[in-house]
């Protein structure tokens, strides 16, 4: 059932901190504490190592691919507090932009659903998140939320930019959402919206006892219910839903793990959340209909095999 | 022998394998101390008088120390695992004297003391403590007993009878005529103390190096407080005082930031910033030393010893000197311009060190050099700039004028510099800049050069150093960034380069600051993301790597405090020598503390119980898996699941199912036999049930008064909404978009709410609309943001992939670069396009859209809502509910891109009921050419005339027209295009560059 497309050996020094695939799949980017981010083509079952891109100095921690009608672009952010963003241009990489303007290490970087533009989030441990926003003729605009979390910050993520909200308006267009959500070392979970050009804090979600190490914002299929996940260093996972009638978040714990929970990701649908952490193991995690979270499949690191559970009863046709 | 700048010294001898160094109290002689060698080089001839000593030992040196006293000179002492030998060295011959043995562990340090010739101190890991007269080695003269193990002694330098010894985070200070408890016992770290040091004028102080990266001196009177303290980036190996002044030199072990092997210098009045760096290691220092040549020599050398196998000999200078509080009483004038130099060091404490390091260490290493020399004279220093940096010309150097011409480029700026240097150059005076630019570069970037030149060639010349490679390095550095900066972010304020040279200066000066990391968290080392659809994404350690039972760290600073407490429990679980208390930092061979060395200890260390009974071995297999362990090291490869089967979205499906609105049954029969070739019984069920929902027979009669619609029944729209439902709490967008585009028809609604937006606000609703022949006359509002929203669209659509739409293709040709005259035509094309760009018919929206400009009556409007309320009725699906259709949609379309199915995707994007966000900033406000009223579209409102009037032919443009987008005049696009071909400007004589103002 779940196999292995493709094993990319990527020949990184050191620890491998973030990888992932572009919109379509066929490039896979990987960033290490080497200091360098690699960009792979991976179409059709190869591996050829398409650059490797040197320029942070320090570990990286974190990359993000932009859509591609912004061009291929990727973001890439460090140890060394800078966020660089990577271009390919007539198939060579190089770099498009550089912000240095955090005072300790950027933890995370994601770019904004596409409808909202080329924009950029970037938290810090200076406890500061950035927005980047390109201006379309080369240069971006920086906006700083100050502060966002004390001591830190350690992930963000962007909402889905078709509004939920739209269902209720009878005519004119739905407006896009822009808002994000992010987590730090106060272990708090807090939503930003922009408003007037200036953003200001929506929501303070509160249920980590420990810093939370990742946020991630499920992908809306058009539901009026938006679901954000989060992990923590207190090894849990908590996922909040809002009906979208009113501003409240109801939390659920997902699992209590053994080791710290420090990466989650969403399915394209945002039904099955990938769980990692300390323990090296990954957990794929569905709701059933019932509204229960099972854990359908553990991938286990350095045996690449997956045993898949519920995933047949799961599916409960 | 690589000698450099005459002084400083490097000799490579990596035959010895040595991890000691030891030099004599007369600087004479440095004992290298290896397993299988011991090597006595000659200091002051070091690349050609070595002797060999062949040692038959197993076992390493530990430590190794000259008698500090001039009379016995010839003995030096070395700890090898429990034992002492004390040996004679004499010209050439060497003896052994005698050997101590009483520790039961590994010797941790020795140390002669500074007051009798014959009594040194040794520290072990056994918890003892023990002085030896060297007369009588049978037994020691005293033993001090502590609880846990030692890793330094230290003899007073100032008074006799006073040593301390470091246990963990503890000082204890003794008297070794009291040998039965300590005189104070004082906590001086939480971390564990790796060297400790007395200040060589000062009785009473002391200075802790520890793993909490500070350094802490104390007043041992006053234990409970420290005297101050020096926070440097990293765990510090050793802080040892200069001979000279108040200065103190540490060594930092190696953190995140790989090659920091630097020594630093500090000033003990200000510890800020360290006052020097010498670079140039490139491993571990292990051991340093100072020497003098002899008394009338006012410099001192350092000595240093690393894991490189390099012996380096740094001059010391007075300058250097004077730098860490040290006077000497010279010539008067030296006196002032040593004591001026002093204090604007201090004043500068923050500014100075951004002069060097400019852009890696390769620079950082010249500065260094030189500011080991003496000032040069002018042509000295111009024979040995670097012609080499990048982006620099150096176009001419004279000397006679005293001058030196720079040209830097950086993409399409050009810049010269020129450099006039004073007689009095480099003492007093500093250079003057001039600064020429022909690019056009603004005066801003011009007037931060001259500050930031001024600022390197003062706090160069402040020092008598000679600045102009500093100055000419700094400049391109400078230019290069401040011209980046003005091409990518002309007006972001927060970007002043003042503050980011800043921020990189305190970068490279520091090491990677481990004191900050504590909020950093601890790096992922494993995860798993989905990307694209149906791909999972998984990298993790390696097997070896990951099973670990302990917790994961929460920060990034408790790796090093980790990595070290580990080796701890490995040397005391082991009777093996314990890097711990080696006398070098604790860092694997040639493998600094990274985020994998914290995962791959546990390795070596279960490892190595098997030879328990021979540490010695277990120490050789030790290295040999550190080694084989890097060479081993390596990463699980990142692997990529295929998890579609996960997914409620089947790719086969998508592929295959056929979408064909006007032929139902054939449509689901298909899409039917695709379901159950995948196995999903369910939508097996849904194919064959909806041929029957829609089937003719009920199809809804348009009289109102006929009963309720099919639609209003419980099989109707209930059941729909009820399925609906299902598949949105399994996710499945794919079906759900599929009943989306049978069951939902877009032009519904749209009539609905556009009759709604009619009733409500007309001019809201004829903002959607522009008509195909909508022609303006005058372009009005703002000129350069209708330029940019262009320009911008057109980027965009450059970058859309082309979706086969047939209407873009003819517009984008025509707004191709040479048609330089943009048709509104076109630019209303163009902005249709961009609304429609996913969609395969955009033309198929231009009837009803026209039709909302109809004029009803009020009579015939109530009736046409009436009637639209019924056909509301008799839809499947509820209308209000479009935008979450429209989702789904959009969803799936999008899903389907990404796996490359391009014509499905734009088969479903066909259905969704509202066009993408309009193109915002393209609107052209027309004059009427007859009345001069505000006109929308081809004819004037108020005069029924053509609205715009071909410039060339005089009649009024109802087709495709052109205009410039500047003086605002045009015509018919052939008529502007033969115009164009000969002209540039305006055809009607205003005088417009039409040609040149418009940029397609």
């Amino acid at each position: 059932m779940v196999s292995v497309m493709n094993s990319i050996d990527t020949a990184h020094e050191d620890m491998i901190h973030d990888a992932q695939l572009d919109y379509y799949g066929t490039k896979l980017a990987t960033c290490s504490s080497d200091r360098s981010v690699k960009v792979f083509d991976v179409k059709g079952g190869q591996q050829r190592l398409v650059t490797d891109l040197r320029g942070h100095e320090g570990p990286v921690w974190q990359l993000a691919w932009a859509h591609p009608m912004y061009g291929n672009l990727i973001a890439s952010c460090g140890y060394d507090r800078k966020v660089i963003i990577w271009k390919e241009t007539n198939g060579t990489w190089g770099k498009l932009y550089e912000y240095s303007n955090h005072d300790s290490s950027v933890n995370s970087v994601c770019f904004a659903p596409h409808e909202l533009g080329l924009v950029l989030a970037c938290g810090s441990s200076d406890g500061s998140v950035s927005i980047l926003s390109s201006t379309g003729d080369g240069s971006w605009d920086a906006k700083k939320i100050k502060n966002a979390h004390t001591i830190g910050c350690n992930a963000v993520s962007w909402a889905p930019a078709l509004s939920p909200n739209a269902l209720f308006e009878q005519s004119g267009r739905p407006s896009l959402v822009k808002k994000l959500v992010s987590g730090g070392c106060d272990n708090l979970v807090k939503i930003w919206k922009e408003e007037e050009g200036e953003w200001i804090e929506d929501q303070k979600l509160e249920g980590h006892s420990d810093w939370v190490r990742d946020v991630a914002w499920a992908p809306s299929i058009g539901l009026p219910k938006s679901i954000i996940a989060s992990c923590s260093q207190d090894c849990r996972v908590i996922i909040w839903t809002n009906d979208g009638t009113s501003n409240n978040w109801s939390s659920t714990v997902l699992n209590k793990f053994k080791d710290v929970v420090w990466h989650l990701s969403w399915s394209i649908t945002g039904n099955i959340l990938a769980v990692s952490g300390g323990d090296n193991k990954v957990s794929l995690w569905k709701e059933t209909l019932e509204g229960q979270w099972v854990c359908i499949s553990d991938v286990k690191q350095g045996q690449g095999q997956v045993t898949e559970g519920q995933s047949q009863a799961s599916r409960n046709l | 022998m690589a000698s450099q700048w005459g002084e400083s010294v490097s000799i490579d001898y990596a035959d010895l394998q040595a991890n000691g160094m030891a030099v004599n109290c007369l600087g004479k002689w440095a004992v290298l101390a290896g397993r299988r060698v011991m090597a006595l080089v000659d200091l002051d001839d070091p690349g050609e008088k070595i002797y060999r000593l062949t040692r038959q030992s197993k076992w390493d040196i530990g430590c190794i120390q000259w008698n500090p006293h001039a009379s016995h000179a010839q003995l030096f002492a070395t700890a090898c695992t429990q034992r002492l030998d004390l040996y004679s060295w004499d010209e050439g011959t060497s003896k052994q004297v005698c050997s101590m043995k009483a520790h039961t562990r590994n010797i941790s340090d020795i140390d002669w003391s500074p007051f009798d010739v014959n009594v040194i101190a040794s520290c072990s890991v056994d918890a003892y403590t023990l002085l030896w007269d060297v007369r009588d080695p049978k037994r020691p003269t005293a033993s001090f007993q502590s609880v846990c193990g030692a890793s330094q002694v230290k003899w007073n330098k100032v008074t006799n009878n006073l040593f301390a010894t470091a246990h963990e985070g503890e000082v204890r200070i003794w008297d070794p005529r009291k040998p039965n408890g300590p005189l104070v016992y004082m906590t001086a770290h939480l971390s564990k103390i790796h060297g400790l040091d007395w200040n060589p004028s000062k009785e009473l102080i002391f200075a802790t190096a520890s793993q909490d990266c500070t350094v802490k001196f104390w007043d041992y009177l006053n234990w409970r407080q420290d005297k101050g303290m020096l926070k440097s980036g990293s765990p510090v190996w050793r802080a040892r005082y200069t001979p000279f002044g108040d200065g103190l030199v540490t060594v930092v072990t190696s953190t995140l930031r790989r090659g920091e092997y630097s020594l630093f210098l500090w000033n003990n009045a200000s510890l800020e910033q360290p006052v020097h760096q010498f670079v140039g290691h490139s491993d571990v220092v292990l051991e340093f030393q100072w020497r003098k040549k002899d008394d009338a020599s006012k410099d001192y050398q350092l000595v240093t010893w690393s894991r490189d196998q390099n012996l380096k000999i740094w001059k010391v200078d007075q300058q250097l000197q004077r730098l860490c509080g040290h006077e000497i009483a010279d010539s008067s004038e030296n006196e002032l311009s040593g004591a001026e130099c002093s204090s604007t060091v201090k004043e500068n404490g923050h500014d100075h060190p951004a002069l060097s390091e400019v852009d890696d260490a390769k620079t950082g290493n010249q500065l260094d050099q030189t500011s080991h020399q003496q000032p040069m004279t002018l042509s000295q220093e111009f024979s040995l700039v670097n012609q080499q940096i990048p982006n620099v010309n150096i176009e001419k150097m004279d000397t006679q004028q005293r001058l030196c011409s720079v040209s830097a480029s950086t993409g399409k700026h050009v810049i010269y510099l020129t450099i006039y240097f004073p007689t009095n150059y480099p003492h007093v005076a500093a250079p003057n800049f001039e600064i020429m630019s022909q690019t056009g570069l603004g005066s801003g970037v011009i007037k931060k050069l001259y500050k930031v030149l001024n600022e390197t060639s003062q706090t160069c010349v402040k020092r008598n150093l000679n600045c102009l490679e500093p100055c000419i390095r700094q400049f391109a550095t400078q230019f290069e960034n401040m011209t980046l900066e003005e091409r990518k972010t002309p007006d972001s304020d927060s970007f002043t380069p003042s503050t980011s040279k800043l921020t990189q200066s305190f970068m490279q000066q520091l090491p990677y600051a481990q004191f900050q990391d504590y909020s950093i968290p601890f790096p992922r080392t494993c995860g798993a993301r989905f990307n694209s659809a149906g791909l999972l994404i998984c990298f993790g350690r390696s097997k070896e790597a990951s099973n670990r039972s302990e917790k994961t760290p929460k920060a990034l600073s408790d790796l090093a405090v980790y990595s070290s407490t580990n080796r701890v429990r490995s040397s005391q679980s082991s009777s093996g020598f314990s890097t711990m208390f080696s006398r070098s930092p604790p860092t694997p061979k040639a493998e600094p503390v990274s985020i994998s060395s914290y995962y791959i200890y546990k390795r070596p260390r279960t490892k190595s119980r098997t030879f328990r009974d021979k540490p010695e071995q277990k120490w050789n297999s030790f290295d040999k898996a550190m080694k084989k362990e890097k060479k081993i090291f390596k990463l699980e490869p990142v692997k990529i699941f295929d998890i579609h089967c996960l997914l409620n979205v089947h790719r086969e499906l998508a592929e295959n199912y056929r979408l064909d609105v006007d032929n139902i049954n054939g449509m689901c029969e298909h899409n039917m036999k695709q379901a159950a070739s995948v196995g999903r019984k369910d939508l097996v069920r849904l194919w064959s049930l909806i041929p029957i929902t829609c089937s003719s027979v009920l199809k809804p009669s348009n009289n109102p008064d006929d009963g309720t619609p099919w639609a209003q029944q419980s099989f109707g729209r209930k059941m729909l909404e009820s399925l609906i439902e299902y598949y949105k709490k399994i996710y499945d967008v794919q079906t759900l978009a599929m009943i989306c585009c049978i069951f939902w028809d877009k032009k519904v609604l749209l009539s609905i709410t556009q009759s709604q937006n009619m009733k409500k606000s007309p001019s809201k609703a004829s903002l959607d609309y522009i008509p195909p022949n909508y022609n303006p006359y005058h372009t009005v509002s703002s000129m350069s943001g209708l330029l940019r929203s262009l320009t911008k669209a057109l980027k965009e659509q450059k970058q859309q992939e082309p979706v086969d739409d047939t209407a873009t293709i003819p517009e984008a040709s025509s707004l191709s670069p040479p048609v330089n005259v943009t048709s509104p035509t076109n630019t209303s094309f163009f902005y249709r396009a961009m609304v429609k760009i996913r969609r395969t018919n955009s033309l198929s929206d231009f009837s009803f859209e026209d039709y909302k400009f109809e004029e009803t009556d009020p009579k015939q409007k109530a009736e046409e809502l009436e009637r639209k309320q019924h056909e509301n009725n008799c839809r499947l699906l509820d209308p209000s509910k479009y935008g979450q259709y429209d989702n789904f949609l959009k969803v799936y379309a999008d899903i389907l891109y990404r796996w490359g199915l391009a014509n499905q995707c734009t088969e479903i994007l066909k259905h969704v009921t509202l066009p993408p966000e309009p193109h915002a900033g393209i609107e052209f406000g027309v004059q009427c050419y007859n009345c001069r009223a505000d006109v929308r579209g081809a004819k004037c409102g108020t005069c029924k005339m053509q609205a715009f009037n071909c410039v060339i032919c005089h009649i009024g443009v109802r087709g495709a027209s052109n205009f410039c987008l500047n003086c605002g005049h045009g015509g018919h696009t052939l008529h502007m295009k033969e115009w164009f071909k000969k002209e540039e400007s305006c055809p009607t004589g205003c005088g417009c560059q039409c040609m040149k103002w418009n940029p397609f």
